[in-house]
């Protein structure tokens, strides 16, 4: 195997009493897009940060490409879009992106011709010459995304890559990702939305609190949690069907969307024994499969009880 | 360096394009310029000669020579300037009242249809010599400086009269009275410069504060555009492709270059209006003497050299400091507590130039301009006021290096950590632990 892209081993960070990632360690390996998962607040954002040298770890170690230097010595080929969006709001667009290229090592000439074709690829030709401050939200979006690509780097690092866009820019941009990986180069995005994640990562890691809780492949993912899942719609007697899932013995967790719900079987318990179950209740289903377990399950099974909640309770 | 270069370009571009640059660069030309028009042009109006007629009662020969003394004024001083006063001399003994009423009628009468009308009248008494009484009747009588200047013509006249009565030769009166008149030259190195003392006061306190406010105003705008790049998150871009101490040094070199631009702009105006004000004056029509009222302040050579040395070495010393501050805040309110600390020190610095003017080679002038963070206002004060040994000003220029230096050191690791700092501005504690930080 290639060395990989970004190597994290054994690190963790504290901030002023509370540890944002504890004992982390995973690799990227070079090609392909990798999502980093996890609920908000579970250290995403904070290890992207070390990852690109903005705070140091206080214990570990991360290496890009398998080189000894920082990644800001390697900034020519890692290309970032932080979480907290920003451009310098009286800049003209062109000359804003030619900036960036020109802080990460291009020269003014190459940055400025290069700039202007990615905003012909965003559909922004037109607007080079107004300031940013003149553009919509959006548009400064896909403007901070086309600077985090516009040296050609051969990591891009995307924190939080795909939130608060509308459908149309979402697509655009996921297609470019596709892309870059498609070259041979990597992606590594941050998000907290699972169906995303699972449509377009080759490799996962979740995290919680700080710690991995899931790393592989997403169908190593999905075949190590067991097609252990059952997609139910109702038709009729929804109240009996919740007397039905409530049983702990036969299921061991419940999605309940109300006239749908996906269920995970508990130990032992296989698929009929539900079915029996529903319909002896008088249930009446209009869908009842077996079905792999969506990213978003497996996330809430690892997360749910460990993450998301504690996560909550001390932000409240 | 490429990068760093990108910033300062980055920072210099975007400065010089603000309306308040422009606004503020182009302001002070103006108004320098208007400053040394207008009151030359206002002066034009009021220059004209006056048509006085004299009533004159008297019969010992004053009226006359007050006829004479006052149609011999001019307007100025050049060789082919205009009468100050036309006079009509009109012998009145005994029937001074009349006459005056007679004259009076003429007086303040509409000029174009009129040009003979008279500007005033004006009344002497009748027994002058002794008791100085006069009057005047014009339609000029608010014009202060008129009044002032006819006022002058009759003290003179009557002086040189009364002495004459006394037997008394006014020459030798005009001798004995010739006061003092000292020239102040400054010597500089064993030679005489040619700069006045006046001058070199003039030049000293229009550099003090120029560094002061210099330092404070670009101090701030790098202060402001530090916190700037922090509220609009820009940051964390910049912090994963540059050195937070090439940011640091990119952000104060680029307001810096900004300053020096506007600074150039407005010595190169104040410059070229003193310079050339006899074209200014003849393009406006006036007489070139009118604004030579106005001081031309000159720098030599090694003064501007010093100026600009301590003015480069004050602002990056402060600056980095300001820039470290807006690094720490996410508001300009935030940020006023920690220039507090900055301020008096500053002030003091700007002080201490007072005591400068009084003795340039004295107890406050010679520490002052040799310690950092005080000598980039004291050394060019001190420099222009008097002569300063080589040696001192090396150990200036040497401790000032080594401040910056230091400053830097400390500005850049607060910077590195305060740029990624949201939320609440740190404690004094927490910064001596930034500082200690690895």
């Amino acid at each position: 195997m290639s060395t990989p892209a970004v190597t994290i081993e054994h690190v963790t960070k504290r901030f002023s009493g509370h540890t944002a990632v504890k004992d982390l360690s995973f690799a990227v390996p070079a090609g392909g897009i990798f999502g980093l998962l996890g609920p908000n607040g579970a250290g995403k954002s904070t290890t992207i940060r070390m990852i690109m040298d903005i705070i140091e770890p206080d214990e570990g170690k991360i290496s890009l490409f398998g080189s000894a230097s920082s990644s800001r010595d390697l900034s020519e080929r890692v290309g970032f879009l932080p979480e907290e969006r920003g451009l310098y709001k009286k800049m003209k667009v062109l000359e804003h992106l030619a900036f960036l290229g020109e802080v990460k090592g291009m020269r003014r000439k190459d940055a400025k011709s290069k700039a202007d074709k990615w905003l012909q690829r965003l559909g922004l030709g037109d607007w080079g010459l107004k300031k940013v401050e003149d553009l919509s939200k959006g548009m400064q979006q896909k403007v901070q995304f086309a600077g985090a690509l516009i040296h050609d780097p051969e990591l891009v690092i995307l924190d939080e890559p795909f939130s608060g866009l509308d459908p149309v820019n979402l697509q655009v941009m996921k297609d470019v990702v596709v892309e870059i990986a498609r070259s041979g180069r990597t992606v590594l995005f941050s998000t907290h939305i699972m169906e995303q994640a699972e449509r377009m990562c080759d490799r996962i890691v979740i995290i919680a609190r700080g710690e991995k809780v899931v790393d592989g492949t997403v169908n190593e993912v999905k075949a190590g949690f067991g097609n252990r899942n059952i997609a139910l719609t109702f038709s009729s007697g929804k109240e009996a069907a919740e007397r039905v899932m409530a049983d702990r013995t036969l299921l061991e967790r419940v999605d309940d969307y109300g006239a749908s719900a996906e269920v995970s079987l508990a130990a032992g318990v296989v698929a009929q024994q539900l079915l029996a179950a529903l319909v002896n209740a008088g249930v009446g289903l209009s869908r009842f499969e077996v079905v792999e377990p969506s990213l978003q399950a497996i996330f809430i099974a690892k997360v749910g009880n460990a993450g998301i909640a504690p996560a909550n309770a001390a932000a409240a | 360096m490429n990068k760093t270069f990108a910033i300062i370009r980055r920072e210099f571009i975007s400065r010089v394009r603000t309306r308040t640059f422009v606004i503020t660069t182009l302001l002070l030309p103006f108004f320098i310029v208007l400053v040394t028009v207008v009151p030359a042009l206002m002066m034009r109006g009021g220059n004209r000669t006056m048509n006085i007629a004299i009533v004159d009662p008297t019969n010992d020969g004053l009226g006359a020579s007050i006829a004479a003394a006052l149609a011999s004024e001019t307007l100025t001083q050049a060789p082919d300037a205009m009468k100050r006063y036309s006079i009509q001399h009109v012998s009145a003994a005994g029937r001074s009242d009349a006459v005056r009423d007679s004259l009076v009628a003429q007086t303040g009468l509409d000029r174009k249809n009129h040009p003979e009308t008279l500007d005033g009248v004006l009344v002497l008494g009748d027994s002058m010599l002794q008791t100085g009484k006069a009057e005047y009747l014009g339609s000029n009588t608010s014009g202060f400086e008129l009044m002032v200047q006819l006022e002058g013509s009759l003290s003179r006249v009557l002086r040189q009269t009364r002495l004459a009565h006394s037997g008394i030769d006014p020459k030798i009166l005009t001798e004995a009275l010739r006061g003092a008149d000292l020239k102040t030259t400054k010597v500089s190195g064993g030679k005489a410069t040619g700069e006045s003392g006046a001058a070199s006061f003039m030049v000293g306190y229009l550099m003090a504060i120029i560094l002061y406010m210099g330092v404070v105003l670009y101090g701030q705008q790098t202060m402001m555009s530090v916190i700037e790049e922090k509220t609009s998150r820009i940051m964390e871009v910049l912090a994963s492709s540059v050195r937070p101490f090439q940011m640091l040094l990119g952000k104060v070199i680029g307001v810096g270059v900004t300053g020096l631009l506007q600074m150039a702009i407005w010595g190169t105006t104040v410059y070229l209006v003193t310079s050339q004000r006899g074209h200014i004056a003849s393009l406006i029509g006036v007489s070139p003497d009118v604004m030579q009222q106005f001081p031309i302040p000159t720098m030599s050579a090694s003064l501007i050299a010093v100026f600009l040395a301590y003015f480069v070495l004050g602002y990056l010393l402060y600056g980095a400091l300001y820039a470290a501050i807006g690094s720490m805040c996410n508001s300009v309110q935030d940020a006023q507590q920690y220039v507090a600390v900055l301020m008096p020190i500053l002030m003091i610095s700007f002080f201490a130039t007072l005591g400068i003017f009084k003795d340039p080679t004295g107890g406050i002038g010679v520490p002052m301009s040799i310690i950092p963070f005080f000598s980039h206002l004291a050394m060019p004060v001190r420099w222009s006021l008097s002569e300063v040994p080589p040696m001192q000003l090396v150990l200036s220029l040497t401790l000032g290096v080594l401040a910056l230096l230091g400053v830097t050191w400390i500005a850049a690791r607060i910077y590195r950590t305060g740029i990624l700092m949201y939320g609440k501005k740190p404690t004094f504690g927490e910064i001596f632990r930034w500082l200690r930080a690895k």
